[in-house]
């Protein structure tokens, strides 16, 4: 059995090294690593309501997440109804009143969970409020 | 300049395959596809604010209760397709007048989007919800 082919150890191997560090990094950059948002949450349809693109989520955008038992969280972290009126007032004082506030909320949390978070919001003056809903499914169940 | 490498034809090309397979498979299997969001947008007025203090100088209003087993609408229960209906009139002689939803402390979430989303289906942008 000849074997010269395997024996070569001048073999080439910078195209296939630069490929796969091509995609390793491609990958990296492009994975979204943790999910800063409360999973648990069903979003209702709202076919017909603004989609949310990237210019729709400026950076001064605050979404509220509140899940079916009632938890109100910023970026899956709980918060008090204290610390909620104190994150909005801040992003208030920044951005003013008309800074995009979204309620990200489960279809089944009751509304009175809604109303309290609605209350803060508009104790600390911003009245403009957005609902997140589901435009289009196109997640796996 | 030695080239005898690269004019190689018979060059492994076999690992870089295996590899490339792997990664594209690793990654088809993982990918996510998520979901695209919506947003519908309301006013929520002042807490202590009611819904009868604004009737006076305003009278081109909907009023639409929602309550834990649906909608209500001109005093009447009625499923979402039919507000859909009754949206559908008003929106057609005017888009102007201000929707009033008020929602009973124990309904569903849910159906509050499902009447922002008719609303906003009949152009109707003058959302505001009262909690009651």
């Amino acid at each position: 059995m000849k074997k010269p082919k395997n024996e070569d150890v001048s073999l080439d191997m910078t195209p296939m090294i630069d490929v796969v560090f091509q995609l390793i990094i491609f990958f990296v950059v492009t994975l979204k690593m943790s999910d800063d948002k409360d999973t648990t949450i069903k979003l209702a349809d709202g076919k017909n309501g603004i989609v949310l693109t990237q210019e729709e989520l400026p950076p001064s955008q605050l979404t509220i997440d509140v899940a079916r038992s009632g938890r109100v969280s910023l970026s899956n972290v709980t918060l008090t109804d204290q610390m909620l009126a104190q994150k909005i007032t801040e992003r208030k004082n920044r951005y003013g009143a008309e800074f995009p506030c979204m309620i990200r909320a489960d279809k089944y949390t009751r509304h009175k969970d809604i109303a309290r978070v609605m209350n803060i919001c508009a104790a600390c003056g911003v009245w403009k409020l957005s609902f997140v809903a589901i435009q289009e499914h196109k997640a796996k169940k | 300049m030695a080239r005898k490498e690269y004019d190689n034809p018979k060059a492994e090309m076999t690992p870089m395959i295996d590899v490339v397979f792997q990664l594209m498979i690793f990654f088809i299997v993982t990918i996510k596809q998520e979901d695209i969001f919506s947003k519908l947008n309301a006013n929520r007025p002042a807490p202590n604010a009611t819904p009868s203090a604004q009737t006076e100088e305003n009278d081109t209003q909907i009023k639409i209760d929602v309550g834990p087993r649906g909608v209500i609408f001109n005093g009447r229960g009625m499923s979402l397709k039919d507000l859909d209906g009754n949206i559908r009139k008003l929106a057609a002689s005017s888009t102007k007048s201000t929707v009033l939803v008020r929602c009973s402390l124990d309904s569903y979430h849910g159906t509050l989007v499902q009447v922002l989303d008719i609303c906003n289906k009949h152009k109707m942008y003058n959302l505001s919800i009262f909690s009651m």
